[in-house]
């Protein structure tokens, strides 16, 4: 309870920090629209050339950009600030202060800082999903939304994974500027349903690798074509991931020894 | 002469620092053929319309070049300039007898450079493998020395863009927003990442060959594809031309400007 009473200082201090600039902060957010609205146009102008990927229509992939820009703008608002910045906080030393600190330093470094500039992508994600709803695409019963709802935990669980084991690696390598880079090149790999890919690589994406369960799985939940053994098997590697990094996380940390030693 | 002894001396320094921290050459790996590959793959598994020029030889060609000329063309410029600028290492650069600015495009440069040092070996291996399904056939020496030159203007395009973004730098906080807005999702989609610009839709493709972000990646390949005229592949390099002259007016023009209001805060 503490803890999260340090966070909700933390994130009330991050924004009002982002509302010093708040001309800044309002053209982010319209940027970060307008970034979502190319995402979408470049899925049209993909189905003027194709006419379906893989057996995806142009409307389910339109339900897959919608839960991948949800579970992106979640992932940039929550975890994407604290990952930039922890490289300098490794270099400038700030990393040492913060783990003398009496606080589950997982936590803080985890959740520090939020980012609202992609407000205007999630809100846009949740009305397209909200439009394919309503005009029959997504099979609104309880089992699909329940299933739903459990991959996009797991979906969120692998990301914070992911985040988790490149912070690690920020403090083990010392530099890694372009960390964030990787945390996208992955969200690369869940623009196109995991059923575009080669077979054994469909087969990575779903056990060790498991992209599959970011965008595709969840999609496919919403679309009534997940079976629930599908969506169980997603959430058991998503805790398995989760235990795997956080215990690499402590090995870490336990390890470093400031960013000089 | 003295300046090209500098030029040569920063980029070589620039070399030793990337090598230092090598790691990071995985990250930028990472980025640089993941989506491509991926990209391959939904291009190769969908369904094709009849309007579609583009067979799946074509695709693997475009695919396969897309990381190197991505990389060729890239600029760092819209990430290193601005925070020199906050915390106030340009100072430094006014100070000495060398242009300013060149400190920030050279190290871009050897960026770029470095990165063939996997770039190359990776599209030779992979196009070995998949030799059977490429078409390569019409490949002659000056279509590939129009490519080479389409590549060189597409890098100095890109880098005058992503210079006069940075510049910006001056008065703005942060110019990763501008950058978004100018050089984001708009070039992945009109510089022919996602879908190659050859197989959008007439109108569309009207539009795309007027924008400056074709030229920066789809062009260069397109001439590898072999699916231009030499009158389209003029046509394509002085409009190459026309814009960077547009945009290092701009840049000449926000560099002059930003100096005047140029504090070094923070420095």
């Amino acid at each position: 309870m503490r803890q999260a009473g340090i966070i909700l200082k933390l994130w009330k201090a991050s924004i009002m920090q982002a509302l010093e600039y708040r001309a800044s902060f309002a053209f982010s957010i319209l940027a970060n629209f307008l970034d979502f609205v190319f995402g979408f146009l470049q899925y049209l102008v993909f189905f003027t050339a194709a006419q379906s990927i893989a057996g995806w229509s142009s409307q389910h992939m339109l339900v897959l950009y919608g839960v991948f820009m949800t579970v992106f703008a979640l992932q940039f608002i929550f975890l994407y600030p604290n990952l930039v910045a922890m490289g300098e906080m490794v270099n400038s030393g700030s990393l040492d202060l913060l783990l003398t600190k009496p606080v589950n330093a997982q936590l803080i470094l985890s959740l520090r800082r939020v980012s609202f500039e992609e407000l205007g992508s999630l809100g846009t994600a949740i009305a397209l999903l909200a439009w394919l709803a309503w005009n029959g695409t997504i099979q609104m019963t309880a089992g699909n939304l329940l299933l739903f709802g459990l991959g996009m935990t797991s979906s969120l669980m692998l990301v914070y994974s992911l985040f988790l084991f490149l912070m690690s690696l920020a403090v083990l390598l010392e530099r890694l500027d372009d960390a964030a880079q990787i945390m996208w090149s992955m969200f690369a790999l869940c623009r196109y349903p995991a059923d575009v890919y080669p077979s054994r690589l469909r087969f990575l994406f779903f056990t060790f690798l498991p992209v599959a369960y970011l965008s595709s799985v969840p999609a496919m939940a919403l679309l009534g074509t997940a079976s629930p053994g599908l969506v169980f098997q997603g959430t058991i590697i998503a805790l398995m991931a989760v235990i795997a990094t956080t215990m690499f996380w402590r090995r870490t940390i336990r390890a470093y020894t400031s960013a000089g030693g | 002469m003295k300046n090209l002894t500098a030029n040569l001396a920063t980029l070589a320094a620039h070399f030793k620092i990337i090598l230092t921290y090598r790691g990071l050459m995985l990250i930028q790996a990472v980025r640089l053929l993941l989506l491509p590959m991926v990209l391959a793959s939904a291009w190769l598994s969908i369904e094709k319309t009849a309007e579609n020029p583009y067979s799946d030889a074509d695709y693997l060609l475009y695919y396969l070049m897309v990381p190197v000329i991505l990389n060729l063309t890239d600029s760092r410029l819209v990430f290193r300039f601005p925070l020199s600028v906050r915390d106030g290492s340009l100072s430094r650069e006014l100070l000495k007898p060398y242009p300013p600015l060149a400190g920030y495009v050279l190290e871009s440069v050897a960026n770029n450079l470095i990165q063939l040092l996997y770039l190359l070996p990776f599209t030779l291996i992979m196009g070995f493998l998949i030799r059977d399904r490429l078409v390569l056939g019409h490949l002659t020496l000056p279509l590939l020395g129009c490519a080479a030159a389409a590549v060189l203007l597409g890098g100095l395009l890109r880098m005058l863009v992503s210079g006069s973004i940075s510049l910006t730098g001056f008065w703005l906080e942060d110019v990763t927003t501008l950058n978004l807005i100018l050089n984001g999702g708009i070039w992945a989609l009109f510089g022919g990442m996602i879908i190659p610009v050859a197989t959008f839709p007439e109108h569309i493709r009207q539009i795309a060959e007027l924008l400056p972000y074709r030229y920066m990646l789809s062009f260069p390949i397109e001439i590898l594809t072999g699916r231009l005229n030499s009158g389209q592949i003029a046509q394509g390099l002085v409009t190459t031309i026309i814009w960077a002259g547009c945009f290092a007016l701009i840049a000449r023009q926000v560099w002059k400007r930003g100096l005047k209001v140029y504090s070094a805060y923070g420095g």
